[in-house]
This record gives structure tokens, sequence and C-alpha cells, in this order.
């Protein structure tokens, strides 16, 4: 195409079309939640090998445990199979946020966000809510194959399920929005910050019915929430109003603190000339 | 062109309001980065504006502070110091409204997602722009068009050859209509036909849509095919801002070069008193050939080798030395450094001692030429010229 070409058909095209029309934080959300949709269908390696080793642990898990603990491991295999459904979630959760902004900021992608108007922060935060989908997708499918390899049956009452993981996990992001924040003032941390999913064994065991306490760390509450979901069968308006609120309460607390910290993170980042270097 | 974005409607109707202001209004801008000892200033004191619709050159060599200038006035970085105003709006205080017609191509970035395709790119970073893509869809697909990308339009990014994959980030930077744009290195990787569809691309843009782009490369065909004005930098500062054309004048038309070991500083100064002291430039050190330097367009040639012959002077070589954009940014901006070696060290390096007229060797803040070019420190003194110079001289051994 040469010159003349190029200056001649431009502004005839420019004269016939409309003007062009806001974005609205609905295009956002379908843009986000598209790319998302998009990487997990034409890129699903990362999915089935997530599964694959999800699963493969368990059954090492499962089978070592019944070696070594024999009846007394079949005794307690609904709770440990609760445990790891919610540690799935919550570790590919967290995994996928904070790894998510690192690479952000390697491909200087993050830089683009923040010169937006929409800026960053409900990029991530929708970035955050589609991994949460995914990540409840591959889960399931662990779910199944667990209670395949135990023999085991759970209650699986969807809306209370979703509302108790959900809400159980969105502390994990918070924490994952903490971690994304680390990693963009210091770049090499990621790995180790990488470490802390296998911190959420402990939140997810954690004995809050003799330490009550524990139940303000993430996870924790809704764990135990969520074994009374599905090894029970309580539904979600038979939890007193407490618990509920204590649920949404640690949620947003740990889901607000970590934007906190991504926020002053990146600022601090864009202090010091960071921001983009990796 | 305009972006509506979802900043408030205030906001955008303030901006609209203030279409006349300058595109670009950078004031007293510094940023240092460390502190103590180890403190550097990457961009000190820098003030400047852009009109809206114009094209324009930031230049320097690595290290001179353009990129945390750029990215200060986009703001990844946060300066120090002064304030700017993008599109009539202050970044500070309105820091969403400012950006929302503003995009970047900076350079080391992917600057979109390479396992999207390219039409995928450019719907998500419109988006994010603040515009409905479905609202665009005819526009990229002209721009895929113009950029010869269409045929690449449902293939992943990640596929495409690296040239390919820099139309792609201009593309995508395009897309969402900003009206004010910053392009750090954009032909990096671009073949000979790639790079002049950049151009005509960024001239047809300026020209029709009125896109004031800020373009920062060593690619000086880039700069002095589209720039209408050219900001050099140097240790951080602006020492020169005009138009490409009066940038060249001012460090002087082409020159002649003659290397001789017979030249000494008195001869240097016979000359001196015989032609233009201006147009003549020597340098008699221990690091390289003993030669002088003088400006054709400025001195009588025959009468100049009437002096030499007359002084015994046996002329080893002779080269002529075209001055184009770049003799100009390499002389700027290695004077700079030196009159900051200078300020720094307090004196001149002994071992590269220059003779030249001590009247021109003063130290002249903020000189302006004839051609309105505003140079700041000691820029009519002469400098040592790189080996960069070579490339465009042309040897006349003896």
């Amino acid at each position: 195409m040469t010159d003349s070409q190029l200056f001649s058909t431009a502004h005839q095209d420019d004269t016939e079309q409309s003007d062009p029309q806001p974005a609205t934080y609905y295009h956002l959300t379908r843009a986000v939640l598209l790319r998302e949709f998009l990487l997990f269908i034409r890129y699903p390696a990362n999915a089935v090998g997530g599964i694959v080793v999800a699963l493969f642990f368990f059954i090492v898990l499962f089978y070592g445990g019944q070696l070594l603990a024999g009846r007394a491991l079949a005794d307690s295999i609904e709770g440990i199979v609760v445990g790891y459904f919610l540690w799935t979630l919550s570790s590919g959760a967290y995994a996928s946020i904070s790894n998510d902004i690192g690479s952000e900021v390697q491909w200087g992608t993050l830089e683009r966000h923040v010169t937006t108007p929409f800026g960053f922060a409900p990029v991530a935060l929708l970035k955050g809510v589609a991994k949460l989908v995914r990540t409840f997708l591959t889960s399931a499918v662990i779910l199944v194959g667990m209670l395949l390899v135990t023999g085991t049956k759970l209650a699986f009452p969807p809306v209370t399920v979703i509302v108790v993981a959900g809400a159980s996990v969105a502390s994990v992001l918070g924490l994952g929005f903490a971690a994304g924040g680390i990693t963009v003032l210091y770049k090499r941390v990621g790995t180790w910050l990488g470490l802390l999913q296998f911190g959420f064994v402990i939140l997810v065991s954690a004995p809050v019915f003799s330490i009550p306490w524990l139940r303000a760390l993430p996870l924790a509450h809704g764990s135990a929430l969520l074994q009374r979901v599905m090894v029970d069968g309580t539904r979600l308006w038979e939890f007193s109003i407490t618990e509920i609120s204590l649920l949404f309460a640690i949620a947003v607390v740990y889901l607000l603190g970590g934007y906190v910290v991504f926020h002053y993170a990146t600022r601090r980042a864009r202090r010091l000339g960071v921001l983009g270097d990796y | 062109m305009g972006r509506s974005a979802v900043t408030s409607l205030e906001a955008m109707t303030k901006r609209n309001q203030d279409d006349n202001s300058p595109a670009l209004v950078v004031d007293s801008v510094g940023k240092q980065f460390g502190s103590g000892d180890s403190a550097v200033t990457a961009v000190d004191d820098v003030s400047f504006s852009v009109e809206r619709g114009s094209i324009v050159g930031l230049l320097g060599p690595n290290g001179a502070g353009k990129t945390t200038l750029i990215k200060s006035i986009l703001g990844t970085v946060l300066p120090d110091t002064g304030a700017i105003r993008v599109l009539g709006t202050d970044v500070k205080n309105e820091r969403r409204a400012a950006y929302a017609n503003v995009d970047a191509m900076l350079e080391g970035a992917r600057n979109d997602y390479w396992r999207l395709t390219v039409q995928e790119n450019l719907r998500y970073f419109a988006t994010i722009s603040g515009i409905n893509p479905d609202s665009v869809a005819t526009r990229h697909a002209r721009l895929l068009e113009r950029l010869d990308l269409t045929t690449w339009a449902d293939t992943p990014v990640r596929d495409l050859s690296r040239g390919m994959k820099q139309k792609v980030s201009l593309a995508s930077v395009l897309a969402g209509g900003a009206e004010l744009l910053f392009l750090d290195e954009p032909t990096l990787g671009l073949d000979v036909e790639g790079s002049r569809t950049l151009r005509s691309e960024l001239r047809r843009l300026a020209i029709e849509d009125g896109l004031t782009v800020i373009l920062s490369s060593h690619d000086m065909a880039v700069i002095e095919d589209v720039c209408d004005r050219v900001i050099v930098m140097a240790d951080g500062g602006i020492v020169a801002d005009s138009d490409v054309e009066t940038l060249v004048e001012t460090v002087g038309g082409d020159r002649l070069q003659i290397k001789s070991n017979d030249l000494t500083p008195r001869i240097v100064s016979r000359l001196r008193e015989r032609i233009t002291k201006t147009a003549l430039k020597a340098t008699i050190d221990s690091d390289s050939d003993p030669h002088i330097e003088v400006e054709i367009s400025e001195v009588s040639l025959y009468r100049l080798f009437n002096i030499l012959e007359g002084a015994d002077v046996e002329i080893e070589q002779i080269q002529t030395i075209e001055v184009g954009l770049e003799e100009a940014l390499i002389e700027l901006t290695s004077t700079q450094s030196q009159a900051d070696t200078r300020t720094q060290a307090g004196s001149v390096d002994e071992s590269h001692t220059k003779v030249g007229d001590p009247s021109v060797n003063k130290n002249q803040q903020e000189a302006k030429s004839p051609g309105g070019t505003e140079i700041s420190t000691d820029s009519i003194q002469r400098s040592n010229h790189s080996e960069s110079d070579m490339g465009r001289s042309r040897e006349h051994d003896i």
C-alpha cells in the first residue's frame, strides 16, 4: 500500500463511521472474563496438568495414610476430602492471582493498565473472579476424582457450597493481591511467596472449635463451615447470622487489606521507578 | 478522535472545554533515584510543552533520562518535583481523567498479550482504554489493513515475528483512539517497509485526527522523517529544543577534517588569527591524532591551505564530515556530558586538552541561536566526534 492510498482512503472511512462509544464496567467485565475464558480453552494443558498433579498427591496421601493410619483415616476421610477440595480451590486462586500480577509486571502490561481510565485494580479484581470460577471448575473435577478414589459420598448443595467456599477463598484472593503487590516491589520474592499456599493446609485444618480466635484467620472459619455443609448437609440458611456475618467479614477484611497492600506497593514501586522493571 | 471513558462526566466535560490547551505541559519536573552519595538524578528540572497534533522527537543517549521522563509523564514513575498537565488536565489531581486519552508503547515491554490473537488484543486494549470495542470494529479493521496485519488478525501474537509483534503493539495502542501517544523505539525490529508504513500512519494520524505523538527513538531517519520538533536530553536535562533543520544548522554545516602530526597549538593559534574563529575546532592531545575541523561554508579553503603550507604542515588525511541530526545529537549531548564532567571535577582533564578560542569556551547558559533553537550550557564549544561520525564521512588519504 502506498502513502497516497493511506491518505486517500482514511479520511473517507472516518466520515463513514459513527463515533466511538464509551466502555462501561459491563464492557470491562466482558473483556476480562472473555480473555480468561479464551486462555482457559485455548491452553488447557495448564488446567489439566493442575488437576492431574492435585489428584496424584491426593491418591498418595489417601493410600499412604491408609497404610499408616488404617481405620482411623477411614473415619475422617470425608473431612480430608472437603479440606483437600478447599485447599486446591484456595491455592489455585492464590497462585493464579499472585502469578498473574507478576506476569503482568514482566510483560509490561501492568504499566499499560495503570495509565488507563479504569486502572489496574478493577481489572485485577475481575481477573481474580475469573480465576476463582476457573479454579471452581478444576477443583470440582478434582473433587469428583477424590470421591471416586475414596468411595465417599458428600452433600453438595450448589448455592451453599459456592457461597461458603467462595467467601472463604475471597480472603485468599486478598492474600494473592498482597503477594502480587510485594512481587511488584521486590521482583525476586515471587517464588518464595508461592510457598505460602502450602501454609493454607494449616489454615484449612485449623482447630477453630478449641481455639476460637483462629476463626479470624483466612480460610479457617470458612473451612469449618464448609465441612458442615458437605459432611453434615447443613444449608446456608441453617447457619447462625453470626457465623455468616463472620464469614463475609473475614472475606471483606482480607480482600480489602490485600488490595490496600497492593495499592501501596505499586505506589511505592512508582516512587522507586521499578513498576515495569523486571 | 476522542475516547469517552469511565472517568467522571464532569472531568470529561472540563477537558473538552479546554481543547485549546497544549497536549502536554511539563513544568519543572525532576526525579532522583536513591539517596545520599548513591543518588542519581534521572530527570533534572525539565520543562516544555507540546501543541496538539504535533509529533515531537525525544532524543538523547542511553541514560539521558528519556524513559524516566516519559514514565513520569505517564505516571508509572512518580516525579519528585514539578507538575504535568495532559490534554489540559493535571495528572496529580485528576489522574484518571488525565490519562483517559493517553496511551503508550514502551520499549522492552510486550505491550500486549501474546497468547491472544491480534484482533482480540485490539478489542481488549480498546476496552480498558475506555472504548466499547464493538463501536470501533470498522476502525480496527482499517487499522489492521493499514499496518498490513489483516492476514494475521486471528493469529495469536506469540506466533508472529518480532517485527509483526511490534506492529501489533502499535495497533493495540492505537486501538483505543488515544489523543496523546508515547512511542518508545516504535521501529525496533521493523523492516524497511514496516518502518515506512509506521511513519505514514503516524503522519496521517497527526494530520487527519490531530493525534499528538511523543516519539523516542535511536532511528534518526524516523525522527527526521516524521517529527515537527526535536527535544534533546542529556544527563537528565534538555540541551536543545527545536525543529530538525534548525537543530542541525545550529551545530554548523558540513566540515572538513584535516589530520597531521605537524599540527601544534602554535599553528592553530595562527589559523585562528586568519580565519573565522568559530568555524575552527582543533584537537591536539595525546589520545588521538592531531587534527583540525573547519566548517566548509565559513572558511576560505584556499586561504586555509595556504596557511598550512606556509607553516610546513604535511597533511596526512582529509575527510569531509556531513552534519546531520545524528551528528548534531552527538555534538549536543557530548558537550553536555563534558560540561557536567568539568562541573563535577572542577577542572578539565589534563590529558585531553583542547585548543580553542577562549571566548567560545565560556559556559553559555541558555544560549539562543539565530535560528531560534534553545540550547543550554556551552554547546557552542566544539567537541570530539565519536566513531559514528566516520560512518557519514568521506575520507581522502593523501
